[in-house]
Formats: structure tokens, sequence, C-alpha cells
């Protein structure tokens, strides 16, 4: 089975350069090889976690005396679980691709791109070791680039995929610090190991969550998520909804038993913060992609919360009280149900707008239930999911958070169960703006479904999104995981259940009557204050952003530029020549070539010759 | 038995023959100087193959040079020096694939690269402070020449800055190796002499040699702020010289800051710590900041470079054996990723455009006219912001970590550095392959004629490049078993040990 593991690592490498080498011009050979790549993989990764085999194995990369760094992988049941879900949501976007994409002039480049993330990606789930995963961590961020950046002649697309770039990498800048501490802290970063030993600290924990706040968007690093939708859309649902922005949450399931209660403590309010933060920037928000990318944030802030809520006293078969850690369960979870119900939903926007022939203004869309059918239905079951509707997955993994929330933190509770009204009064906007009322435009108008290896994945995916949250239905193989998730009894079941019942009514209610499905935003039309309110709460950070590199990193620069110019390239240098010069300059004067003058010096010469000689002249 | 001082006599009797044969025509000089540095690198990778890394130098040739004042001409190699060797062998040879299209004056040309090449690989070779001061001389001395007439923008400002600078550094290095040399009886500049007698040094005394040694070589690895005949030096030189200069000239004094001040005076260095990190650091962030805003295509990788090589600095700062190992390993890679960047920008883009102006190549849309120069820039420069799978990442990461182990503050610093090149990294490459025509606004968009193709002897030299910085990115420990043993030499050990024995 290792052999297996590392086949479905190494697959996507070849096809990515397969491509790169010999494929650059040959697009739909490209297309199938990637295609064919991530069949493989979805494929392996089942079997692989249903074998139920789990195993460690490494060998060693770089070794430095005593100190060495080693590549190896480590499957358990959180990377066997982690993988189906990179392996099964990254074919439906493959295939998805091979519709959207068709008549891209690149698409050999996208889909090596596409290669090469899920090579990325796989590589952080199998990581057996904190460096190896920094490694795919990098490789994950550099092919984000590729992906966002793919339409690079768009200066807006050129410059999102810097955003990101830079953004994961401030992000990468604590998570390499927090390695090495480790490291030297604990003279290992093996995951296994340090699970059995490590010192108590704050600060490793802390640093090794800037990586995950970089790559899953946490506040204040969120910045580079929305932008990041200037990618094509596929690369949206693969980034944002499966993998890159999991792969935060992953990392820190990965290192949990590095936790420690103050750390715990900072990563719950970052997230519970960014889940409220990004709901309330999505109702502002008229581009279908990114009202899912607001969505994304805000249930990346919930995955994140939960597991900063840590865990719960359970009892252990003896009878005694243990600590389960239901942050990672109930995380995980949400983490699940997410990457399908957000895929599902990125695809249908995906294929809005490639019915729509690419206008992404919802007020633009309207009355699409008629024209595309099948991605109305598929796009409803999502938004059913994501708002938590019974019985749909997103309701189980929710109740799961809010239940964990109301157990350790009731401030959290009140916060996400907030979030949650939020979360419902925007899809529903979203959903009515789109597919309910009249159409709004010739695009709108004109609307056709797309073909099947568009329809499909959503056929897919959307059935997905209604049976993931039963936990009973998997396989035993990921007990690992799922016996973490919390589940609420007796008094706590019924206040959790009608919480969140009450949540959806209000939520969906207040959106379905206060927003008409007309061309104008009724948020903005009712209550303007509020409207602009939000809209400047969403840029504020833009805003801060930009005047920094703008206004501060670029002066900065500049000014140093100009110092280098004038001071050390300038006046010291060229003032230490002058200085030389002037003496060649005395030296020449000297030597005028006048045969009177040499008399002269040597007659002055003699004389103070003469002088010391006699000494009337003395030092 | 072994052959490495092969590599100095084939490459000064190369240059002789290129001399000769340019007489006749610029194609014979070529290939004679081609074949020269060929051989060269073949007989440094035939004695890599047979090398068996062990701690201390081991002495290929000894024999008395000015007996009357203890001056003998001892080569002698360990892992750290024969890494430095492949490097220059990749470098040469590259070198002169790029400036295959030279035809005025080509054989003097290639006569003066290969004399630096030769003077080179001497001092890779020394042991003895003497001859490493001689080949140190006679590698600076053609730069001057190459860069003031082969070279472009302002190169007589360029040449002579980059000569006397270099020439300061060297008066610098000979007035401590001589002090030293008279404090211990004027018997022996042997490396190993040296560091013995230095034992029994006043502290001031040693403290001050450090300073003057150090100091001498650190000008020519652009240590902050005796950095600036750096960026001008780049931008006026030749591209092969600029790769030269870049790849294995700055690799010069990192070297000897590390085989003659570090080992002969630790001491010193304990001492000394502080100030040169602090510079180093410096010399990251600023000269990373100050890429960030240029204009001209070659000066952000020539600030590139001294941010680059600031991390070696830093590393030898650190003195622990992780981060020793990281910064040979960073000369290495930085050797071989700056060439590559400066061979992109000088050759295949200037040559091509006839402008190094980042606001013209960005109404140029260059990844579709010069394909494969884009697709090799983005190589080199993804290595050079540290990317996993290119030589860069193992070299920087173990440096961090070595630093962090002695200073966490210097790690931090150091990692901020990380984040400035990949900014003006990815800004460079997105506006200088990736711009596009619609944002031409008045300036001269597409070239007026087609570019010229990209010759074989240019895909020749990249390739040879890219495929050292993946291989070592893939492998380094096929340059860490080498540079590893050497570190554990008595010499070494006293650095690491911070000069207590």
């Amino acid at each position: 089975m290792p052999q297996h593991a590392v086949l479905v690592l190494v697959l996507p490498l070849i096809s990515a350069a397969v491509i790169a080498l010999f494929l650059r011009r040959a697009g739909a050979v490209a297309a199938t090889v990637s295609v064919l790549a991530a069949t493989a993989i979805a494929t392996i990764a089942v079997i692989l976690a249903l074998h139920g085999e789990r195993f460690e194995r490494s060998f060693e990369w770089l070794r430095l005396g005593g100190f060495s760094v080693s590549l190896g992988i480590k499957f358990d049941d959180l990377a066997a679980l982690m993988l189906c879900v990179v392996g099964v949501v990254g074919l439906c976007i493959h295939v998805f691709s091979l519709g959207y994409m068709r008549d891209d002039a690149a698409r050999a480049r996208y889909f090596g791109g596409l290669s090469i993330f899920m090579f990325s990606m796989i590589g952080i789930v199998l990581a057996d070791n904190l460096f190896m995963m920094f490694i795919f961590w990098e490789l994950v961020g550099f092919s984000s680039y590729v992906l966002i950046g793919h339409w690079h002649e768009k200066q807006s697309a050129s410059d999102a995929a810097k955003k990101a770039f830079i953004a994961n990498r401030v992000g990468d800048f604590g998570f390499l610090l927090g390695i090495v501490m480790c490291y030297w802290s604990n003279g290992t970063v093996n995951l296994t190991a340090l699970g059995s030993q490590h010192v108590y600290s704050t600060l490793i924990p802390l640093l090794l969550f800037c990586g995950a706040v970089g790559k899953s968007a946490q506040l204040p690093l969120q910045v580079w998520l929305p932008d990041a939708m200037e990618g094509p859309t596929p690369v949206s649902a693969l980034i944002h909804a499966a993998t890159m922005v999991a792969a935060g949450v992953y990392m820190l399931c990965r290192i949990h038993v590095l936790m420690v209660p103050e750390a715990l403590n900072v990563i719950m309010w970052t997230g519970t913060v960014t889940a409220l933060y990004a709901a309330l920037c999505a109702i502002t928000q008229n581009d279908i992609k990114k009202v899912l990318a607001y969505s994304t944030l805000s249930q990346l802030g919930y995955m994140v919360a939960a597991f900063g809520l840590g865990s719960l006293p359970q009892l252990d078969e003896r009878g005694r009280m243990v600590a389960m850690a239901a942050g990672v369960g109930a995380a995980m979870f949400h983490l699940t149900t997410h990457a399908c119900f957000k895929a599902l939903l990125f695809l249908g926007s995906g294929s809005v707008i490639h019915g729509c022939h690419h206008e992404q203004d919802i007020f633009k869309m309207g009355g699409l239930a008629k024209r595309m059918p099948l991605t109305f239905v598929t796009f409803t079951i999502g938004v059913a999911a994501i708002i938590g509707l019974p019985f749909l997955a997103g309701f189980f993994s929710k109740d799961a958070i809010l239940f964990l929330a109301f157990a350790n933190n009731k401030a959290v509770f009140a916060v996400l169960a907030f979030t949650a009204v939020l979360t419902a009064l925007y899809m529903i906007r979203l959903w009515k703006l789109t597919f309910l009322g009249t159409a709004r435009s010739d695009h709108a108008a004109h609307a056709h479904e797309g073909g099947l290896t568009l329809t499909s994945p959503l056929v897919v995916l959307a059935a997905f999104s209604i049976l993931a949250g039963y936990t009973g239905i998997y396989p035993k193989v990921f007990s690992g995981v799922f016996e973490l998730i919390p589940e609420a009894h007796g008094s706590a079941h019924t206040i959790i259940f009608a919480t969140s019942l009450a949540v959806l009514v209000i939520g969906v209610a207040t959106g379905y009557l206060l927003y008409a499905s007309g061309p104008a935003d009724s948020l903005a039309q009712k209550s303007p204050g509020l409207f602009g309110g939000l809209v400047a709460l969403k840029n504020s950070f833009d805003v801060a952003y930009n005047y920094y590199v703008a206004k501060i990193q670029q002066r900065f620069a500049m000014l140093l530029n100009f110092l280098e110019q004038i001071f050390l390239a300038g006046l010291i240098i060229r003032g230490l020549a002058g200085v030389v010069g002037l003496f060649g300059l005395g030296a020449r004067a000297l030597h005028t070539g006048n045969l009177n003058a040499y008399v002269y010096w040597f007659l002055f010469g003699v004389v103070v010759l003469w002088g010391f000689a006699t000494g009337a002249l003395a030092f | 038995m072994n052959a490495l001082p092969c590599t100095i006599y084939v490459s000064f009797l190369g240059a002789v023959l290129a001399l000769v044969a340019g007489m006749r025509s610029p194609g014979t000089a070529r290939w004679v100087a081609l074949l020269s540095a060929l051989l060269a690198w073949g007989i440094a990778l035939s004695a890599a193959v047979n090398f068996v890394p062990g701690p201390g130098l081991e002495t290929i040739v000894n024999h008395p040079w000015i007996p009357s004042m203890g001056i003998r001409y001892h080569l002698a190699v360990d892992g750290i020096s024969l890494t430095l060797i492949i490097l220059t062998g990749i470098a040469a040879t590259a070198g002169i694939l790029f400036s295959w299209n030279i035809e005025e004056r080509a054989g003097e040309f290639f006569a003066l690269f290969l004399a630096l090449i030769g003077g080179v690989y001497g001092v890779f070779l020394s042991a003895d402070a003497f001859t490493l001061f001689v080949f140190y001389e006679i590698a600076i001395v053609p730069k001057y020449f190459l860069i003031a007439i082969w070279g472009s923008t302002n190169r007589e400002y360029g040449a002579m800055k980059l000569v006397l600078y270099s020439f300061a550094g060297s008066a610098l290095v000979l007035a401590g190796l001589l002090w030293a040399y008279a404090a211990a009886g004027a018997h022996s500049f042997g490396l190993h002499d040296l560091a013995t007698a230095a034992t029994h040094f006043s502290h001031s005394q040693q403290l001050g040699m450090f300073a003057l040694v150090f100091l001498g070589f650190a000008v020519l690895a652009g240590m902050f702020p005796f950095h600036t005949w750096a960026p001008t030096g780049h931008v006026a030189a030749p591209t092969a010289a600029s790769m030269l200069l870049a790849g294995v000239v700055m690799k010069l004094g990192a070297y000897g800051c590390l085989r003659v001040a570090m080992t002969i005076f630790p001491t010193g260095l304990a001492f000394w710590q502080p100030t040169i990190a602090c510079l180093a650091i410096i010399g990251i962030i600023y000269a990373g900041l100050v890429a960030l805003v240029q204009d001209d295509f070659k000066f952000v990788i020539g600030y590139s470079s001294v941010s680059h090589m600031g991390f070696v600095l830093l590393g030898l700062a650190a003195a622990n054996a992780q981060a020793v190992s990281g910064a040979v390993l960073q000369m290495f890679s930085h050797g071989v990723v700056a060439g590559l960047l400066f061979a992109v920008v000088g050759r295949m883009v200037y040559e091509r455009t006839h402008t190094r102006q980042l606001a013209d190549l960005r109404a140029m849309p260059l990844h579709r006219l010069l394909p494969f120069a884009a697709a090799v820039f983005v190589v080199a420069g993804l290595a050079s912001m540290g990317m996993p799978g290119f030589s860069g990442f193992p070299a920087e990461l173990t440096i961090l970590i070595g630093t962090w182990k002695t200073s966490p503050l210097w790690a931090t610093f150091a990692a901020a550095g990380v984040l400035v090149a990949a900014a003006f990294t990815l800004r460079v490459i997105q506006v200088s392959f990736f711009g596009s025509a619609s944002i031409a606004d008045g300036r001269k968009a597409a070239p007026a004629h087609p570019l010229p193709p990209i010759t074989l002897a240019e895909k020749a030299g990249a390739l040879v490049l890219v495929a050292s910085t993946v291989l070592i990115g893939l492998k380094p420990d096929l340059l860490l078993d080498w540079i590893n043993p050497a570190l554990q030499s008595p010499l070494f050990q006293a650095v690491l040990k911070g000069g207590k024995p």
C-alpha cells in the first residue's frame, strides 16, 4: 500500500511534467492527460482509504550532521479522509474544466497547472513532518499563483495572483519560523514523534498558525481570497473549496497535539471574527463569485473557530473522563461537507457564468431557473446545504460546531449563530437574484445549459452535498476522525436544534422578503447608511494594505534607493574619489613643465636641506 | 594522483591559445575557449567522483616557492573548495556559451575570460595565504578589461569602481595578512601555520587582523555598505562577465572570509559576529527593497545578488555547522541562479530588444516573442525566491535553521528578507515577461523587427544552469556530503566553537 500512496503523489507530477515538456501546444491532449491523472488519483485515494491499512514511511532527504530533513508519508485516518476529499472533488473539477476551458488558448498551461496543484496539495496531505509540509505548502502557493494568474494579460488577474502569493508568503514567514523553532525546541518535526513528546510552548503553535492564516485566508491575511476570483471559475472551485484554503485547517488538525489553551484561544477568536466579518462583506457583493468567495472565508472561519474551541470531556471505555479532540472532529467534518457543497456552488456559478457568456453580475442575471433547470436544482441543493437546512450536509457539520461552541464558549456561540443568520441571508439573496424573477440582461435572457462535462460534476457534487453529513454512511476507515465529532445529547441537543432552526428561518425569511429580484440592491436602497458601512468595512483592509504598500513600503524603498544613489554611490564614493583627485590635481599643478619653476623648486629644496644640515631647522 | 591543479593550468593555457586563435578567427577562439572550460570542468568533475570527503584540507601540491620568506605553492582541497570548483566549471562553461555571439576582439575576450577563471580555480585550491592572494589578484585584473572594453552602460565608471573596490579590499587583506605573518615570526604563510600561530596572538591583535582580512574579502562578497560596486559593475559588464562576477567572483570574497579570515582568527570572529550579522541582515533587506523600485531590469538582478549574498554572510556570521554549510550551499546556488538571471537579462533579452527599461519591456509581450527566455527566467526567478525543488530552498532553509540556533532574532529578520525577495522577483517577472501590448501608452510597443530566435548555444548554457539548480534542489546531499565533513576539521571546529579550543 505505501507504494500506492507514493503513486498517488507522483502521478500528478508526472502529468504536469509531461504537459510542460511535450504538450504545450496540444491543449486537448494535455487536458486528457490531466483528467486521466485526476481520475487515477481519485480512484487510488478511495482504494487506499477503504483498504484500511495505515502506515508511515520516510527517507532522509537532507542531512547536516545531527540535523536531517526527511521526506515521508504519514497515512492515518485524517490523511485518508483528506486525500479522498481532495481526490474526489478534484476529479469533479477536472471534468468540469474540460467543458469550461474548451476554448481557452492556453489550455495546456491550465491543465498543467491543475496537475501541479494536485501534486502540491497531495504532498501536504501525506507529509509526515513539518519541513516536508512546508515544501508542499510553498508549492501550493506557487501553483495557485499560476492558476489565479491564468489570464495574466488582464492586469487585475496578474495583480490578484501576485497578491495571493505574497499574502501566503507573509503567512509562511511565521510558519517557517514556527517550524524552525519547533525543531530546535523538540529536536524533531516529525508529526508522530511530536505527538509522543514535545515541550509546552505557546509561541510555536501560534507561529505555525500563521501559515494557516495565510493559506486559509483568515483575518488579517484574508485579502487575497476575494481577489483570487480573477482566476477561471473551476480554479476558484478547486482552490477555494476543497484544497488550498482547507490546507490551513488540515494543517492545524495535523499539529493539534502541539496546541495549548492560550494558542487555541487566539485561534478560536481569529476564526470567529473572520466568520462574522466575511459574512458581513458577502452581503454587499454583486459578483456571483465574490459572494461565494466571502462565504468561503466565513465558512473557513467556522472551521478555524471549531478547531480553536478545543476539546470536550468525554468518558472513555473504562469510565474515566478524558479530553476528546472535538475541535479536530468538528473542523474536519465541516471541511468535508463544505468541500462538497462549496465546490458545487462554485461549479454552479461557473455553469451560470458560462451560460451567460461570462456575465458575473447577479443584478444582470435573473430568471435563470427556467433556462438552466439542472444548474438551478443543483445550486439550490448547494444553497440549502450551506445555510444548514435540516438533513443536508451543512446542517450536521454546522450543528457540531455550534454545539461545541455552546459547550465551551457562549460568546463564540452567539457570534457563530448570528453569522449563520447572515449566511442564510446572503445565500438566499444570491439565489433569488440569480435564478428567480425575470432576465435583466440579454446574456441572461439567452442563457443556456452547458454540455455533459459541465453538468455531470454538478449532479455528483449535489449528491455528496446531501449525503456527506451522515456520518453513519462513511466506512469505518475514517473512524479516527469521525469519532471525534461532538454530538449533542438531551437538552443541549434541543437547544442547538432549535437555535439552528430559528437561525435558518430568520435568515431565509429576511433574505427572501428583503431582496426583490430586481436590478438594484434592496438593502442599498432601503438603508444606504448600513450598506455603505458594510462596504467600507469590506474595503478597510485593502485600503490599509494599499496604503502600506504604496505610501510606506514603496516610499521607503524609493528613499533607500535615493540614499543609495546619492550618498553611497554618489557623495561618499565620488567624494572619496574627489579627495584623491584633488591630491592628484595639486601634485599635477607642481609639474608645470616650466624649467624655471623646477629650478626654483630645486633651490627651495637645497635651502631646506641646508637648514636641516646646519640645525637651523629641526623637528 | 589528483588532477585538480590542472584546472588552473588548463584555463591559463586555454587563455593563451584563445588569444592566438583569435588572430585567425573568432570562431576558433570560441571553440578553444569552450573546450578549455569543458576540459577544466571535466577534470573537476572526475576529481569529484573520486573525492573522499574528510576533515581537513587534502594536500595535492606543496612546493617551496619563495623559501626565504616561507612562501609555498601549496594547493589542497576539501569539500568546501570542491563545491566551489565545480561551480566555477559550470559558470565558466555557461558563460562561454552565452558569449558565443562576441565578434569584436573575440580572442582577447576569451583569453581574459579564461585567465579570470584560472585565477578563480587557483583561489579555491590554495592552502597558502600568499598563493591565495596572488591568484585573487590575478582574478581581479581581467575583470577591468572585460567590462571596460566589452561592457555597456557607463562601462568605464562601472569597471573603474569595481577595480578600485577590489583593490581597496585586497589592500586590507594584504595588510591583515602581513600583520599576522609578522606577528607569527615571519616564517610561513600557510593557512594552517598562521592559524596555529594566531592562537598565541593577543586578543586585540586577533580582533584587528580579523577585521582587516574579513572586511577586505567581504567587500568582494558585496557586504553592505561596501556593495555599491556590485550593481553598477554587473550592469556595465558584458553578459558573461556579469555571470562570472555574480557567479564566482562574489564567491571569492565569501570564500576568503570563510577560509582565511574565519579559520585563522576564530576569536576575532566571535567578537565581530554581531556586527557582521547585522550588516548582512541590513544588506538582505536593504538590497531587496532597493531592487523593488529599480527601473532597469539588470539593476534588479544586481541588487538581488547583493541581497542573496547577505544570506551567505549571515550564514558565516552565525558560525554553526548548519549555518556555515547552508552558506556554502547558498554560494553554489546563488552562483548558478544569478548566472541564469544575468544570462536571460543580458543576453537573451537585452541583445534582442536593446532595452532594459522595465517600462519598455512591459509593453512587449515577451512571453510570446521569447517563450524560451520567459520559461528560463521563471525557473530562475523561482529558484531565486527559494522555491522548493531548486537549490535556493535547501540553502536558505539551512541558513535560517542554523541562524536560529545562534539568534532567533537574526533568523526572523532574514526570513523577512525572503519575503522581500518574493516581492521584487514576482514584480520583475510580471513586468518584464508577462506585460501586455495594451499598455503601450506611447512607448515603443512591439519591436519593429521580429526578434532573432534563441540560439543553440544559449539553450545549451541555460540547460546546464537549470539542470544544476534543479539537481541540487532535489538532492542537496550531493554537496552537503562534501561540505559537512570538511567542517569537522580542527580549524573549522575552532570557528564553530567561537575560538575556544
